[in-house]
């Protein structure tokens, strides 16, 4: 049976820690980009933590809501790639090739989320920083788009890990490095072909909602919205 | 067939070859380069201990071969190594169930730091000039051993002294044990990150000087007054997996939790209720819940105390009603009375406090004031309440001397003979007020010695710097104190060989021994901590519960692989002293320096959730990571509210001069909804002079215009007793936003 990767993002269980952002620039060989470029915007960061203040004090909500690449199943950054770089893998997933990208930067313009972030400059490691990077996921250079891959490097390795077994993939087996960290289990992530799958079954939820559904982009993450206590409960 | 028809008839042909291409996928038209090739490369998976802060939490660390250039008897050269590549939560780990925070992960970064200090240093030019040159190991000990003996045979051996950062497990007793055999006084420890008024206040009500843990994910109610639980407070981890399970891991019952504060923190962000209460009126808050609790009979009245047989109508008195407490709280009587009903209604209900609420001059009253809202809630020792994690069936190591112990030796004036000192990472140059005057204190020590792997405010002033391997390249151990409701004990050998010219503190603390002979070297007669760590938990083979065993190789080896060792059946400690004193606090109030005439806000530090108190500020990763509230990166600002910022004319990113009594800084302001209107609130962690080129001389030290204040019947600094006054300075300040700059991709900035 062929995969078809998706995430839930549970609002309500979300703290807003950001432990997925480092964990995923972590493993994914993010780079820092100093506070200049930070001025202009230009950080790379694949997932991020967005929040909203809502009301006045002392009536005053703050809401988190991490963001990362929605991989769409009709994705706006797909089409306009003039040389195929951005393209739509076999599980579904919004791939990126590195070696193929020239850096028009279509896709980034394309893509509502704004989750795809640009190498202005090649990336800097002061040695010997260079000694973390992860050996499973390349460095990309200067000119070239990158964006969250949804760890395919894990997913890629637990693919063969069953296979040498000869099995097929158990549930919950290959996990992003956002999800893995993420203590309060905000961030589900599994198999959307599997309708027994714990992230299937949190898309049907009452609470469920995709990120700017109404453009059509038919996004594979599903946000579980806040709830409210009623004091009925339990 | 005109224009139109062929350049439809090319879309279709176009498109039916692309289609039938897909059959093939040599000839599909995209294709993956890498995909089919790629084979992740192989990984082993090591246990190891995380230490960036007190909570104590299990690591497994990813390793793989890699070259690194290193250096090996004095030669440059590059070797193929195992290298620490990622750092994930062990997932047997009871207290982080393979969880771990934004910092831990970022951790990794302390020994891959192009900052970090390679080789032993000696001071070159003045003291704190920061001019160092290498040394070898050989002549810095001689030169510390020779020192230590002339300062014995003067029969000043007490006068030396040894200051720590926060120490775990068995690091604390080899330290003391040094310290004990050459006739000093035992070692002091100064973690900013702790919490000693609430250590007291458990003392007094449990017997007990620990840190309280929770079990959140059987509440049905968690009312926190200032505790950020849920970002950099005692076991945040532990805390964020029993939130989630608070929240949403029982279907049909998610349980409310109200946050008290006067600054919304990340943690306040998540609540159902935020409730701003004026500073320092927490625990009046509290025992005004816990007065109508048991004026409204609302639960069980609590069996009688045996020790304060009139606790009840001392708690029921007019001054704790709701409507004198909301005189002084500001918070209405009937939310008083509308909160106290819901805890009351919704056991198990559960109270914590922490943060600032404790860090004003009454901190221990309101300590004291929420373990007796807990008490009447019924939620000590009880499922879905606070309890304390017990200890693994060993001796524990030499009780723990806290912040109160080095506050106390500072103002009384300690510090003023010491002839030697060692620092093992404790930086209280730059996390204490300026009125301590410990740089001076520092400047005037004859001879310091400090193991400290990165040049700060503190080590700055050392004669010599002895390097300490970074944690992934030590002999680690550790008992967390809190956030399980297991026995732990967490052990970790080395997951990778060190980096650079550099060695364990434990083991130079030994060596330093053996070298001084007599006496020191048979109290301490091992040669390596390993041999320490090893003798010290050899009693676990007996004294366990599960498995009694004599070969305790074989259990040593399983405690390595596994990252430490663990009981189940070790079930969590309900605090057992004086279990039936009901002590009512007396309600005292805060006091603050400066006038309210003068210094119109309380000024109102916190725990940075990037930084903590600024031990993290060197990591570039943390640098860069947006703050969760502000979303400002690589620097630090000042919060007020929008209607006092009107007021006061300032705007988003304008520089805000703030003037306390003992002195002033500078910083640009962020405009915060979830923020009262006479309190200043500012990130702790940035303004270092000295830490690595990623934090140095970036962003303003909260620290440096407190007070020296201190919590009433504490030794701790009251950090949240200080009044300022905020002007604008006439510019703008650098801040780098996360917030609003996707859209706009920096093009205001570039303007501008």
């Amino acid at each position: 049976m062929s995969h078809r990767w998706g995430m839930a993002v549970d609002l309500d269980r979300c703290t807003g820690c950001s432990a997925c952002v480092i964990a995923c620039q972590a493993e994914n060989n993010v780079p820092t980009v100093g506070e200049e470029a930070a001025l202009k915007g230009r950080i790379m960061h694949w997932i991020r933590i967005e929040r909203y203040y809502e009301g006045e004090f002392p009536n005053v909500r703050l809401r988190f809501q991490p963001v990362l690449c929605q991989q769409c199943d009709s994705a706006p950054c797909e089409p306009v790639c003039p040389t195929y770089a951005s393209y739509h893998t076999s599980e579904g997933l919004n791939g990126q090739v590195y070696n193929r990208c020239i850096g028009t930067r279509y896709c980034a313009n394309a893509c509502p989320y704004t989750v795809r972030t640009f190498n202005f400059f090649n990336p800097v490691w002061h040695k010997p920083l260079h000694l973390q990077l992860n050996p499973d996921v390349s460095i990309r250079q200067v000119g070239v788009m990158e964006k969250c891959t949804f760890c395919v490097q894990r997913i890629k390795a637990s693919e063969i890990q069953a296979e040498a077994e000869g099995r097929e993939l158990r549930e919950g087996e290959p996990t992003p490095a956002c999800v893995q960290t993420c203590a309060p289990k905000a961030l589900v992530f599994g198999d959307l072909n599997d309708p027994e799958s714990e992230v299937s079954r949190l898309a049907r939820s009452r609470r469920g909602t995709k990120l700017l559904n109404e453009l059509g982009t038919q996004p594979k993450i599903t946000y579980l919205q806040r709830d409210s206590w009623n004091e009925k409960d339990r | 067939m005109n224009r139109r028809d062929v350049l439809k008839l090319g879309v279709l042909t176009g498109a039916t070859a692309t289609l039938a291409s897909c059959e093939k996928p040599a000839q599909q038209l995209i294709r993956f380069v890498p995909e089919e090739d790629f084979l992740p490369g192989i990984a082993t998976w090591k246990p190891s201990l995380c230490t960036v802060c007190p909570a104590g939490c299990g690591m497994m660390v990813r390793i793989v071969d890699g070259e690194a250039e290193v250096v090996r008897n004095g030669q440059l050269g590059i070797i193929n190594m195992g290298l620490a590549k990622k750092l994930e939560g062990n997932p047997k780990h009871p207290v982080n169930r393979g969880k771990l925070c934004a910092r831990g992960q970022a951790g990794l970064q302390i020994t891959y730091h192009p900052d970090r200090v390679r080789t032993p240093l000696k001071r070159f030019g003045q003291r704190g000039s920061g001019v160092f040159h290498t040394i070898g190991w050989e002549t810095a000990l001689s030169e510390i051993v020779v020192k230590l003996q002339e300062i014995r045979s003067r029969g000043r051996a007490n006068s030396i002294r040894f200051l720590t950062d926060r120490v775990h497990g068995r690091r604390r007793e080899l330290i003391n044990n040094f310290l004990g055999s050459i006739g000093a006084p035992p070692a002091l420890e100064f973690d900013p990150l702790d919490e000693p008024v609430l250590r007291r206040a458990n003392l007094l009500d449990f017997g007990r000087p620990v840190m309280p843990s929770f079990d959140f994910a059987r509440s049905n109610y968690v009312i926190s007054f200032g505790a950020d639980f849920l970002g950099a407070w005692n076991s945040p981890v532990a805390q964020s997996i029993g939130y989630g399970e608070m929240r949403r891991g029982r279907p049909g019952n998610r349980g409310k939790f109200v946050q008290v504060e006067q600054r919304m923190s990340q943690t306040g962000a998540n609540a159902d209720e935020w409730v701003p209460s004026s500073p320092g009126t927490e625990g009046l808050l509290a025992l005004g819940l816990a007065h109508s609790i048991v004026k409204e009979r609302l639960r069980p009245k609590p069996h009688e105390s045996v020790h304060n047989p009139d606790w009840a109508e001392r708690l029921t008195t007019e001054i704790y009603s709701p409507t004198e407490v909301e005189k002084r709280t500001g918070v209405a009587a009937s939310s008083i009375e509308r909160l106290a009903r819901e805890m009351a209604s919704h056991i198990p209900a559960v109270a914590l406090i922490g943060g600032a609420a404790l860090a004003h001059t009454n901190g221990l009253f309101s300590a004291l004031a929420v373990n007796l809202l807990n008490r009447i809630l019924g939620s000590v020792g009880a499922p879905g309440g606070v309890f304390f994690a017990p200890g693994p069936p060993i001796t524990e190591p030499t009780s723990r001397s806290h912040n109160s112990d080095f506050f106390s030796q500072l103002l009384s004036g300690g510090f003023e003979d010491t002839e030697a000192l060692f620092l093992y990472k404790a930086n209280p140059v730059f996390a204490t007020p300026p009125g301590f005057e410990i740089g001076e204190k520092l400047t005037r020590t004859p001879f310091t010695v400090s193991f400290s792997s990165f040049i700060d405010e503190t080590s700055v002033f050392a004669d010599l710097i002895l390097p300490d391997h970074s944690p992934l390249e030590s002999w680690l151990d550790d008992v967390p104190e809190s956030g399980t409701s297991e026995a732990v004990l967490t052990l970790a050998r080395p997951v990778m060989h060190p980096l650079h010219d550099t060695r364990a503190m434990p083991d130079v603390v030994l060596e330093i021994a053996n070298r001084l002979g007599g006496e020191v070297r048979e109290a301490l007669p091992r040669k390596t901590f390993e041999e320490v760590l090893k003798a010290s938990y050899s009693q676990l083979a007996r004294t366990q519960t599960c498995n009694p065993t004599d070969n305790f190789d074989k259990l040593w080896e399983q405690l390595l692989e596994q990252g430490g060792w663990w009981d189940g059946n070790c079930q969590l400690r309900l605090p057992e002293a004086s279990r039936s004193q009901f002590r009512v606090p007396e309600f005292i109030a805060p006091v603050f320096d400066g006038s309210e005439q003068e210094f119109p806000f309380y000024f109102q530090p916190y725990l940075s959730g990037t930084f903590l108190d600024g031990s993290l500020a060197h990591l570039p990763w943390m640098q860069e990571l947006p703050d969760a509230l502000s979303t400002v990166m690589w620097g630090s600002w000042l919060e007020v509210n929008p209607k006092t910022a009107e007021r006061l004319q300032i705007q988003q990113g304008d520089l805000v001069r703030v003037r306390s009594r003992h002195g002033t800084l500078e910083a640009p302001a962020i405009i915060n909804p979830g923020i009262a209107f006479d309190v200043a609130a500012m990130p702790m962690g940035q303004g270092h002079e000295n830490f690595g080129r990623y934090a140095s001389l970036r962003g303003a030290n909260p620290m440096k215009i407190l007070a020296p204040t201190q919590v009433r019947e504490v030794d701790a600094l009251a950090w949240a007793a200080t009044r300022v006054n905020l002007s604008k300075v006439g510019q703008k300040g650098r801040l780098a936003l996360f917030s609003g700059a996707l859209s706009e991709q920096g093009r205001d900035r570039e303007l501008r």
